[in-house]
């Protein structure tokens, strides 16, 4: 849902190159942690390509909600496959849209950072509620809701450190259009979280094994 | 016993969403409508042409990217989640 639909050069190459070399360094801790763990679920596999497929699949589609938004799935990637295997599929995610045209290849670094934002807060706030808040459902809702948040912030916060290109706005101008932004798209993780609060509680239905034996 | 936290729990999500509903749509009434692209040149200060991007395609919806390497790509990931699925038996 947080995605900085700038176009390739918005970024100076300074900033493209800082949040490429940020993003890949995010990559090699999840891949380290990945190959310096116990072996990894064949399960989670299986499900972090189910995962890629469906995310790609739904970020393409642009909802005829406020002039044109989409939805991403990143709470929902971080609850079923975790930061760490999270990571991997956004960047994934990032790349292949790239290639169809749907994003600058510049940006995919940035963007990745934002997703990996919300892959993980999305994925903590589902854990620390777990005590809290045993409805699947609701604890769903409410990561999704906070991961969102939180990728938003990211995303205005990486536009601004970076500045933009051929553009006379000054700081707080930018700031409070990416604010207002930002807050259009929350309207969005509204139908994210039901989305999200429904297949999880769906597969805690059907196959609770999958969500670590949680049932809703 | 549990009735009451996932009670709580629904309320809390429920009091979310509420509030992110109305301050999204104020900020909708103040930026005005246009699509995603449009209003980000807008948020940013670079020149951007008015309109939405909804209209067309399916019932509203339209795809971002081209459309054939969008069902090339989806393509092969289903064959891949397929294989996975088949391989990993899940």
């Amino acid at each position: 849902m947080a995605h900085i639909h700038l176009e390739d050069g918005s970024f100076s190459l300074f900033w493209v190159i800082v949040w490429w070399t940020a993003a890949i360094i995010l990559i090699g801790i999840s891949l380290y942690l990945l190959r310096s763990g116990k072996k990894t679920d064949s399960r989670k596999i299986t499900i972090a390509a189910f995962c890629t497929a469906a995310a790609f699949a739904i970020f393409q589609v642009s909802l005829p909600v406020f002039g044109g938004v989409h939805l991403n799935l990143t709470p929902l990637i971080g609850i079923l496959t975790g930061p760490v295997i999270g990571s991997f599929v956004v960047l994934i995610i990032n790349i292949l849209s790239a290639a169809i045209g749907h994003g600058g290849w510049g940006m995919i670094g940035a963007n990745t950072l934002v997703n990996i934002v919300e892959v993980a807060v999305a994925y903590a706030t589902y854990r620390l509620l777990k005590n809290i808040i045993p409805s699947l459902f609701s604890r769903a809702g409410i990561a999704t809701i906070t991961g969102l948040l939180c990728g938003n912030i990211a995303m205005i916060l990486i536009i601004v450190i970076s500045g933009v290109q051929g553009v006379s706005q000054s700081t707080p101008q930018i700031l409070t259009g990416l604010s207002l932004l930002a807050a259009v798209n929350m309207g969005v993780a509204v139908i994210e979280a039901f989305v999200t609060g429904l297949i999880v509680a769906y597969i805690g239905n059907v196959r609770p094994d999958l969500l670590g034996g949680e049932r809703s | 016993m549990t009735a009451l936290p996932e009670k709580k729990g629904l309320l809390v999500f429920l009091g979310l969403l509420a509030l992110v509903i109305v301050v999204s749509l104020a900020a909708y009434q103040i930026t005005g409508h246009m699509g995603i692209e449009d209003r980000f040149s807008h948020a940013v200060g670079l020149p951007h042409e008015t309109g939405d991007e909804t209209g067309g395609g399916w019932f509203g919806l339209s795809l971002e990217g081209s459309p054939l390497l969008y069902g090339l790509v989806l393509g092969i990931l289903a064959i891949g989640c397929y294989a996975a699925y088949r391989h990993f038996s899940v």
